[in-house]
């Protein structure tokens, strides 16, 4: 069966993840594989159906929407450049396989380098999706009707690895994965995305897996949120969120759907562990709805580098205080004892390396901030050790996130 | 060729005349039963005269104020021998005769002139149920003058096993029969299909059919070889006025209201802004859209007072040059304004509750629609000679419907957040202006001749077209949430709530317009002889080919607010200070699924053998039926199929008995098979999601067509001319059943369930008691049987089968359906009052994903009422309507918990008419 053999092949990638890991005096150095080079496809303009492997170095220009059929692969080796053009987006029905390395990344972007300007991975029936190592920027098109397009959509019981790549400007939801989908969704930068709406990682219909290490910044809608589809209550959505920071999300949405950190709603369960939450518009937020009785959270830090936010659209000037808003008030979710929560500026501030300490900002802008934490922050050595000893993306044990 | 009939009684009376000029008067009945004959045609030629006229309410006729001289008066009706007689008529003189018209039997041993039956009084419509070789019920354009109805759907929907299906805010309707699907049935005006204005179905909105064009309508519920055989539930015929044997002119006016603008104001907005073309169509696909490109008026909703319901109708007919040209037109125009006020609740498993449902959201919604109806219909025939006769008839319908929507939706499950206590959580308040036009014609011109005394032919040729235009479907949605605060500190103690401002969420504006063109041809060769001894048989042989073509487009874009310096979207005040960017600038034209190619050519051909004799009528045969179906993407589709095309042929026998077991007493017995196809778009593999809940709608590209066979009994009791009584039971046996089901508890999809049973009782009745009071009325019992692929849940063991079938009725089924009419009729004071009664039994309005649960539609009651009252002359009638005077909602309820109630209000009319 070729879908086992690719599952087996997945497997293995995933075994022998590019990172060295530290345990005793035991090393163990893990080698990043290079995509062989089988079929490789010719540098220049591509459209239409393709298979093989996008060769090291190359650069390639998307004329037309790419459809890669059942049973296909297509794959990138590190290096490579694509533009596309024309909006287009690029179908998976078969494997995806994007295999980057950090010194030598792949990039997908749009010839005008516009937010918007182009179709992501519509990866609805794929057969396995791997993301590792790449460059996304400026998805998020229209579609057939006329919406935005999800950058990376995935409908389908399959795996689900996206590690190390950086995420940019996208305009709707970033990560959608529904459907019994496996994910590995860790050690990814996702910056600036979701026009007006949107989440960063949304996840439904039966989901498991995890999602850590991940930095999420200025996010329309939510930085993770979590749920099961209303009308197909099993299998349940079950993800642990760990060790991710996510900072200045939730505001384009405004007031009346306020974007959260984290999110928990409609029949959906999960581990929510060692997170940093900074200047989001609402925390952590379990719904009612949400299968409370199985969902676990403790060891977040909440933050906000100003007491409130002065929301002035419109016309209007509300005041928004952020750190009432942690644990929202319409939502069931109770401060933790083990978690890290702020009482005023300057307490639990978590410490990064260098924090513009922006509020709400515009889908597409630029940010340089560095969430490494400093010596001295009051994440380092507070986490959950279930998962990490200390809270945030970047832990001093290297596990987390490599950017 | 007039034979003269063997049995004639007639009496020649001379009487004492007061007026200087002659008169020649009769009565006609029937032979056998001595029965009046209500409706026969009276043909008077002599002395450089044509006249003509139709029996009366007492079978009595009349030519007055005619010269002396020598005439020549013939009779036809229906069913009976034709007629002639020479009257000499001296000066002064009043001659008064007696007809004896005899029954047929024999008589279809040979071809005779075409029979003249006056269909749209009800004693026609009864003769033509009794005659008719297969199961029909005809409703005639007299009983639908002095009904409460003002269209098609509604006259439809108090005939026996009939119910209708509407779409919220009571816009389209379409005919279910004996609790089968508008997919089931079809709809033909004059006996030809006609082309759907729909841009995804073949259904015909019968709401765009005023009741005052009508001269008929017959509902067919079996089949015999020369129909059409995609009619499993039935078939429609709504027959137009025809050319009348003698001079008519009518007109009529009314005005009424809609009593629920008595309650809340008219939502309208302006349409001077509307432009009927997308930005592509106008300005080629490369054209940029820019924020200005799309206007505000159609989203600025006003509230007023709506004007009043008019109706007019004026209609000519005549006939010329020696009876040999008739003509007939007739014009019909309705503006009406409705509106419903309704609640509309989702359902979503409650995981507290092992799945079942609970409702998930809130939402109240008002519809405003404003439809203008305006018919023609033209009508000519010339007759060449008694045996040559061609026939052309125009029918052109147009619709046009303004429709303001207000749905305000407050989640309780779900989305981001449900609400903590009443009253809160997250509201999106939705405007849509919607304008649409449509256009149906259908010229048909036939032919008719006699070509020996045994041999017919007939041909028709018919070009049907319909187009529906969407110009601007706009959508604002706007949203804010509602909070709670408490006033003291203690979260336990008193709260008062809090809420956001609305922010404007975004604009959708949508231009789609569809054609649908069919063109077809019909022949028909039919040979007739006797077999002795009152018996006789025709043999008849004929074809229909069909080619249709339809197109789809669709050009959809869409409005995203600008935002502040932070990225923040913007607060909603009013549409004219909001700002918007256009997301997809290019519109989605070049790429929307929805852009599409359909074509359907029908080829089929039959034979038929009908025999006739004294005690029993037997039509018989087979139709061969092949279908060459598909469609076409117009946008090259990466991810799926581009294009279907289907073939199948089906052959399809049936067989209709009629014994008669006396001359009032019919007892019929009947078999027939017949098909589904599967609706145009319902191939079509787009997919769309769903704006409320986590569910896609998809074509199904696989789907098969349906096949079915059919078995009617029904005993039929003639006692008058004017009275009935029918009974019978049928039952249906359907073959790959097109239903809609969830698949993997989320794809909403046609799809084939491998079989379904549909079986039920009919009873229909008309009985007069004495001189004035009568009742007509039906009932139906309907009991169906199909299964639904359903997702099974048990949420304790966490074990879940999507793939589990349930048993079910066929959606749309009524169990219990009663119609009863009591009618006063006072022919010397010229009143007429009619109070209808309606009852409907539950049936279901929508199936459910899960397992053990089904939206059902509540039981409903109905009451509606006429009266008209004929003034001095006769020519002038006032007359009134009303309708829903019971103020019925419509109820839908799952697991016992109330999902929607829509309330539509009380309609009224007063009007008057005015005949030669």
């Amino acid at each position: 069966m070729k879908t086992r053999k690719l599952y087996t092949i997945i497997a293995f990638m995933a075994t022998v993840i590019a990172s060295c890991t530290k345990s005793g005096n035991e090393t163990t150095n893990v080698v990043t594989p290079t995509v062989p080079a089988s079929n490789p496809i010719t540098p220049g303009n591509i459209s239409g159906f393709v298979k093989g492997t996008l060769t090291t170095g190359s650069t390639y220009t998307i004329t037309g929407d790419l459809t890669v059929k059942k049973g296909d692969t297509l794959a990138s080796q590190q290096g490579v450049t694509v533009v596309v053009t024309g909006d287009a987006q690029i179908n998976i029905q078969g494997v995806l396989l994007l295999v980057g390395t950090s010194a030598s990344p792949i990039s997908f972007n749009s010839d005008s380098k516009q937010p918007g300007s182009w179709g992501g991975f519509q990866c609805d029936s794929a057969q396995a999706v791997t993301i590792k190592w790449a460059h996304i920027d400026n998805t998020g098109g229209p579609d057939p009707t006329g919406s935005p397009r999800k950058t990376v959509y995935v409908n389908a019981p399959i795996s689900v690895d996206i590690e190390d790549s950086w995420f940019t400007n996208g305009q709707d939801d970033l990560i959608r994965l529904s459907n019994g989908a496996k994910i590995s969704v860790l050690r990814n930068t996702i910056l600036c995305s979701g026009s007006t709406d949107g989440e960063a990682i949304n996840l439904k219909t039966g989901v498991t897996g995890d999602v850590a290490y991940n930095v999420i910044y200025s996010q329309a809608g939510t930085g993770v949120k979590l749920e099961t589809n209303d009308l197909v209550p099993i299998p349940q959505t079950n993800v642990n969120v760990y060790n991710n920071d996510m900072v200045s999300c939730g505001w384009r949405r405004g007031q009346a759907e306020p974007g959260r950190g984290v999110s928990l709603g409609v029949n959906a369960r999960g581990n929510i562990y060692n997170n940093i939450m900074v200047n989001d518009y609402e925390g952590l937020e379990v719904f009612v709805d949400a299968d409370t009785a199985n969902t676990k959270y403790g060891n977040n830090l909440f933050y906000a580098s100003q007491d409130t936010y002065q929301d002035t659209t419109g016309g209007g000037n509300l005041t928004i205080s952020i750190r009432g808003n942690f644990y929202p008030s319409d939502g069931v979710g109770k401060p933790q004892l083990t978690d890290l929560i702020s009482t005023a500026v300057g307490n639990m501030d978590p410490m990064f390396k260098s924090f513009d300490g922006k509020v709400a900002t515009p889908n597409g802008a630029s940010t340089s901030n560095d969430y490494h934490l400093l010596t001295g922050s009051p994440a380092i050595g507070k986490g959950n050790a279930n998962y990490n000893a200390d809270i945030g993306a970047y832990t001093s044990d290297g596990k987390g996130n490599q950017h | 060729m007039i034979k003269y009939p063997l049995l004639v009684f007639f009496a020649l009376v001379t009487t004492r005349s007061f007026c200087q000029i002659s008169e020649i008067k009769g009565k006609v009945e029937s032979h056998l039963k001595k029965e009046k004959l209500v409706g026969a045609f009276v043909l008077c030629t002599g002395n450089g005269h044509t006249l003509n006229t139709i029996t009366d309410q007492d079978g009595e006729f009349k030519f007055r104020n005619i010269p002396m001289g020598s005439y020549d008066i013939s009779i036809e009706y229906v069913g009976f021998a034709p007629y002639q007689i020479h009257v000499d008529l001296a000066d002064n003189k009043k001659v008064e005769i007696k007809i004896q018209l005899e029954e047929k039997g024999k008589d279809l041993a040979k071809v005779q002139v075409y029979g003249k039956l006056n269909q749209e009084d009800e004693t026609g419509a009864i003769q033509k149920e009794k005659h008719a070789p297969n199961i029909v019920n005809i409703i005639s354009a007299e009983a639908i003058e002095k009904s409460p109805d003002i269209n098609a759907a509604n006259v439809l929907k108090r005939m026996s096993g009939l119910t209708i299906q509407t779409n919220g805010g009571a816009d389209e309707a379409y005919p279910i029969i004996r609790g089968l699907d508008p997919r089931y049935n079809n709809t033909l005006i004059n006996g030809i299909k006609i082309t759907s204005p729909d841009d995804k179905t073949r259904y015909v909105p019968l709401n765009i059919v005023p009741s005052d064009l009508l001269g008929s309508i017959e509902v067919s519920k079996t089949l015999t070889p020369e129909m059409e055989g995609d009619a499993i539930g039935g078939t429609v015929n709504m027959v137009m006025k025809d050319a009348p044997s003698q001079e008519t002119f009518k007109v009529l006016g009314s005005l009424g209201y809609s009593a629920i603008f008595f309650q809340r104001k008219f939502m309208t907005f302006s349409k001077s802004d509307i432009q009927q073309q997308s930005l592509t169509e106008r300005y080629g696909s490369n054209y940029v859209a820019q924020p200005d490109d799309f206007s505000r008026s159609n989203l600025d909703f006003k509230q007023v007072q709506p004007g009043p319901n008019s109706v007019a109708t004026i209609a000519y007919g005549n006939r010329y040059f020696k009876q040999k040209l008739g003509f007939m037109v007739a014009e019909s125009f309705q503006n009406q304004f409705y509106g419903s006020n309704s609640i509309f609740n989702q359902a979503a498993p409650d995981i507290h509750a092992n799945g079942a449902p609970t409702i998930s959201d809130y939402a109240n919604r008002q519809f405003s629609t404003q439809q203008l109806n305006n018919g023609i219909t033209v009508h000519l025939d010339y007759a060449f000679n008694d045996r040559n006769k061609i026939s052309l008839t125009n029918i052109l319908l147009y619709t046009g419907i303004a429709q303001a929507r207000l749905i305000i939706d407050t989640s309780i499950l779900g989305g981001n957040g449900g609400r903590t206590v009443p009253g809160t959580g997250p509201v999106s308040t939705d405007y849509t202006s919607v304008t649409s036009k449509q256009l149906l014609e259908n010229v048909k011109l036939d032919g008719k001749h006699i070509v020996s005394n045994h041999f017919m032919f007939d041909w028709i040729g018919v070009y049907s077209y319909a187009a529906k235009r969407v110009p601007d479907y706009a959508d604002l949605s706007l949203n804010k949430k509602i909070d709670t605060v408490h006033t003291n500190g203690d979260i336990h103690g008193p709260y008062t709530f809090i809420t956001t401002p609305n922010y404007f969420d975004d604009i959708t504006r949508i231009w789609q317009h569809n054609q649908d063109v069919d063109v077809s041809g019909m022949a028909n060769f039919s040979y007739r002889t006797a077999l002795g001894g009152r018996k006789s048989m025709e043999l008849k042989v004929g074809g229909l080919y069909r080619h249709k073509d339809r197109y789809n487009l669709q050009d959809q874009y869409d409005l995203k607010p600008t935002t502040d310096a932070s990225g923040i979207k913007q607060q909603f005040t009013d549409i004219y200070s909001s700002q918007w960017i256009v997301y997809n600038t290019g519109g989605t034209e070049a790429y929307d699924i929805n852009n599409y190619h359909a074509y359907e050519d029908i080829a089929a051909g039959y034979g038929e053998a009908k025999f006739s004799s004294t005690i029993l009528d037997a039509v018989g045969g087979v139709r061969v039926e092949n279908t060459d179906q598909g469609f076409k993407l117009n946008n090259f589709n990466a991810t799926g199929i581009n294009g279907i095309d289907k073939k199948y042929t089906d052959v399809l026998p049936s067989v209709d008995l009629k014994f008669k077991l006396n001359a009032i007493t019919n007892l019929r017995a009947t078999y027939y098979a017949a098909i589904a196809r599967p609706n145009y778009y319902d191939l079509v593999p787009a997919t769309s999601l769903s704006a409320t809940s986590a569910t896609i709608t998809q074509g199904n590209p696989y789907l098969l067509h349906t096949t079915s066979n059919n078995y009617d009994i029904r005993y039929e009791l003639y006692p008058r001319t004017d009275e009935q009584l029918f009974a019978g039971v049928f039952y249906k046996k359907l073959h790959n059943p097109i239903e809609f089901a969830y698949i993997s508890g989320t794809t909403y999809m046609p799809v084939n369930t491998p079989e379904a049973t549909d079986y039920g009782i009919e009873l229909a009745f008309t009985r007069y008691f004495g001189k004035y009071f009568g009742i007509t009325g039906n009932y139906t019992y309907l009991n169906s049987n199909t299964t639904s692929i359903k997702s099974y849940y048990n949420l304790a063991a966490n074990y879940v089968n999507t793939d589990t079938l349930e048993k079910r009725p066929l959606q749309g089924q009524t169990d219990h359906t009663l119609n009863v009419s009591f009618l006063y009729r006072n022919a010397r004071k010229h009143l007429f009052a009619e109070l209808a009664f309606q009852y409907i039994g539950r049936s279901i309005g929508l199936v459910y994903p899960i397992y053990g649960y089904d939206y059902y539609q509540q039981p409903q009651a109905n009451l509606a009422f006429s009266a008209e009252k004929g003034l001095n002359n006769r020519h002038w009638t006032v007359f009134t309507k009303w309708n829903n005077l019971l103020n019925t909602s419509n109820k839908n309820e799952i697991n016992n918990i109330l999902v929607s109630s829509e309330v539509t209000g009380l309609n009224f009319s007063f009007g008057i008419r005015y005949e030669n």
